[in-house]
């Protein structure tokens, strides 16, 4: 086994070595190739290949020496208007020293800039087109600003099919001399979703402890509950023992670290899969749910207000009874 | 050193217990009835809220018949063995010398959830054909899970005493103890008391123990409250509190900070509500109150903190509208406030991290900290030959390696 980090390791260098997204690959390729690259935005969900599509079109396009030509901006880290300004505007205006003409900037999780950081980056990707191209990276394009969206070229990323994913998994695996079982394949697409950094660096929290990957120690090192546990949780609190269902709810962030929104999306589908549930009320439930999931982005306390949801559905188990 | 005046000053024989005289001669008559042949209802029970006297009649029932009193505690019968020593003993009306007996199983709310559903199924069976008196007790008697049980009991109810009497049972403790006290003192903490005679020793022995003489003065502060009053205090202006303002002051009242606050309340919210509408309601404020808190940090904009307090004070006050009193259920310490109280230090050693993964993975160091890190501590709890290799390919010094492995 090797001590670095694998998501990185195995991370794609050349367009070439990309697994998937076919189509979208065919075409930067076709950028290289005629060495001019429009304005892009990269959209789709994490670990899709987004960051690695950028860094391998610019390796592609640069040769080695790609860093001298290349800068990668966080949005989420760096997001105000002042960066867009200074830091954007220094990097975009300098000339490219090369055959190429221009550089490119990856701003990486563009979604999460304000507005008006946005507003000056387009003007800053208008007056710098020459020197500077932008690829913007978000998971959902719907958040970027329409002017930006019209100049640039967009591109969808999907989740990983999960016949590649499985190849994709099983062949870090080997390499890593770490022995997968089959189902612990399962487990981790179930748990990580077609996101392949996710399911890389599960594999190696999971290889970590030294003995055969199976579905039992992915769900215990994820720690993302197994969606048997967010049921359980769930009937706890339509039978009417809220503390329990908190205490549940309490293990599921603290121990293991489960993201409220994961929570969240899990008790939704498990309303409506739910026996437990009278029909008229899944669907006044999701309306709960709804509210709360708007409320956990606003708010500062994953735990309370998932805890308030508990609380909701503790009530409805007893109107439910009456 | 001072024992408690509840144990002390417990009345040893039915006369000195203060009100329910009703439900104390019927269940007295109930006892000696089993003289002259077993009765059709072999077990008594016991209800109502907590403080009133319940378990003391029957201690000192059994003191002035000259019976031995078998106590247990009603959550012990999970156990199969737990079961048949039960049995054992209701078997037989006498005991080894001679003496008659009763047994006592007090607590039975204590009861919970599927776990003890086979407890009260094997305590019903039991009195079906015991051979002595067994007496249940419980807050709520027509609780659903009792229904069955119920069948094969005689209910008695105890009511809260009036506060002329709780007022006689304070006065008989000061004499006992040598103090003398204002009626007045006696009459205002009888009443706070709500008929909770066992929360109105309490609260007497912690005014008056020491003094020679307790004057109206020296309790009426408590209708007060000042700043030095307790967190117990202000939550329970909080959780009981009857109107906005009251709930609200409880913040000026309180010594720990808003977002500490904030905790207990949210810790000790549940069991105090109890009803689940009350509870939703309750949880839903502090929802808000979270939101607002949201609000404050995106903005940076501190004058919204009013409205966390509104939510979380008055919000949780006006929750309350069918829950019952808690009665005896203390508040307690927040626990999940060890992770939140992490020092400042172990937060900069976690973003310095997080930069570290940054630069080397091309992502940003908010979602480092959710897509790395945990996996990051995994690895290096189990696996120091990958977790070296790791901490020199992202270039962590000591301290942040420490921090991987122990977290």
């Amino acid at each position: 086994m090797s001590f670095e980090m694998w998501a990185e390791k195995y991370r794609p260098k050349r367009l070439d070595e990309m697994v998937d997204q076919k189509d979208i690959v065919e075409r930067l390729k076709s950028f290289v190739k005629a060495r001019n690259v429009p304005h892009c935005i990269f959209a789709g969900p994490p670990g899709t290949g987004k960051t690695t599509a950028a860094l391998c079109l610019a390796r592609d396009l640069y040769g080695e020496g790609y860093r001298e030509h290349l800068m990668e901006l966080n949005a989420s880290d760096e997001r105000g208007i002042d960066v867009v300004r200074e830091t954007v505007k220094t990097f975009a205006r300098s000339r490219s020293i090369g055959e190429i003409p221009f550089k490119i900037l990856i701003l990486d999780e563009a979604d999460n800039m304000t507005s008006d950081a946005q507003q000056a980056l387009r003007r800053t990707m208008e007056r710098y087109t020459e020197t500077c191209r932008f690829i913007l990276c978000a998971n959902y394009s719907g958040k970027i600003i329409e002017p930006i969206q019209s100049r640039c070229a967009p591109f969808r990323f999907t989740f990983l099919p999960r016949e590649e994913h499985d190849r994709y998994i099983k062949q870090i695996a080997e390499h890593e001399n770490v022995q997968l079982l089959s189902d612990g394949v399962d487990a981790i697409f179930e748990v990580c979703g077609g996101d392949l950094r996710r399911a890389i660096n599960t594999l190696q929290a999971a290889a970590s402890v030294n003995r055969p990957v199976d579905a039992k120690l992915v769900y215990s090192i994820t720690g993302r509950a197994s969606p048997a546990d967010v049921q359980k949780m769930l009937i706890t609190a339509i039978k009417g023992d809220f503390l329990g269902a908190r205490k549940q709810l309490r293990d599921m962030i603290q121990k293991y670290g489960v993201a409220g929104s994961d929570i969240i999306r899990q008790i939704h589908t498990e309303i409506f899969k739910a026996t437990d549930i009278q029909e008229p009320w899944k669907i006044k439930l999701a309306g709960i749910v709804g509210e709360i999931d708007y409320r956990l982005v606003e708010g500062s306390d994953e735990e309370v207000q998932l805890s308030a949801l508990l609380a909701r559905l503790v009530e409805a188990g007893y109107e439910m009874k009456k | 050193m001072h024992a408690a005046w509840t144990v002390k000053h417990k009345p040893a024989s039915v006369a000195e217990i203060v009100g329910n005289a009703e439900a104390i001669r019927t269940f007295s008559e109930w006892i000696k009835s089993w003289n002259k042949a077993v009765p059709k209802k072999r077990a008594a029970f016991l209800y109502g809220p907590p403080g009133v006297g319940k378990t003391v009649t029957v201690e000192a029932l059994a003191k002035d018949l000259g019976m031995e009193l078998v106590e247990k505690n009603a959550s012990d019968y999970r156990t199969e063995e737990a079961v048949n020593h039960f049995a054992g003993l209701a078997s037989q009306y006498g005991s080894l010398f001679g003496t008659r007996r009763i047994i006592l199983l007090d607590e039975l709310d204590g009861l919970t959830g599927n776990a003890d559903k086979g407890g009260v199924k094997a305590i019903t069976e039991i009195i079906k054909t015991t051979q002595c008196p067994i007496v249940l007790i419980a807050n709520n008697a027509y609780d659903p899970r009792f229904t069955e049980l119920r069948n094969y009991c005689v209910l008695i109810e105890f009511k809260k005493p009036a506060t002329s009497e709780v007022v006689k049972h304070l006065k008989r403790i000061s004499e006992r103890e040598g103090i003398q006290v204002d009626e007045n003192a006696l009459k205002f903490i009888a009443q706070r008391s709500e008929g909770d005679v066992r929360s109105a020793v309490n609260d007497f022995q912690a005014l008056a123990q020491g003094k020679e003489r307790l004057t109206y003065e020296d309790v009426s502060w408590l209708g007060h409250r000042d700043r030095q009053d307790s967190i117990f205090n202000v939550l329970r202006m909080i959780v009981y509190g009857r109107t906005c303002m009251g709930a609200k002051q409880a913040v000026d009242m309180a010594d720990v900070d808003i977002d500490m606050l904030f905790e207990w309340i949210y810790e000790n919210v549940p069991e105090h509500l109890t009803d689940p509408h009350d509870l939703a309601q309750a949880m839903d404020a502090l929802s808000m109150a979270d939101v607002y808190r949201g609000r404050i940090r995106a903005t940076q904009d501190w004058s919204f903190i009013r409205y966390v307090i509104d939510y979380m004070t008055a919000g949780v006050a006006m929750a309350r509208q069918r829950s019952k009193s808690a009665g005896w259920t203390p508040f307690k310490f927040p626990s999940r406030i060890q992770i939140l109280s992490r020092s400042k230090a172990e937060r900069a050693i976690q973003f310095s991290i997080d930069a570290k993964i940054k630069r080397k993975c091309h992502i940003s160091a908010s979602r480092a900290s959710k897509e790395f890190l945990p996996y990051l501590k995994i690895i290096f709890k189990n696996n120091s030959n990958m977790a070296d290799g790791i901490a020199k390919w992202l270039d962590l010094d000591d301290e942040m390696i420490k921090y991987l492995k122990r977290s």
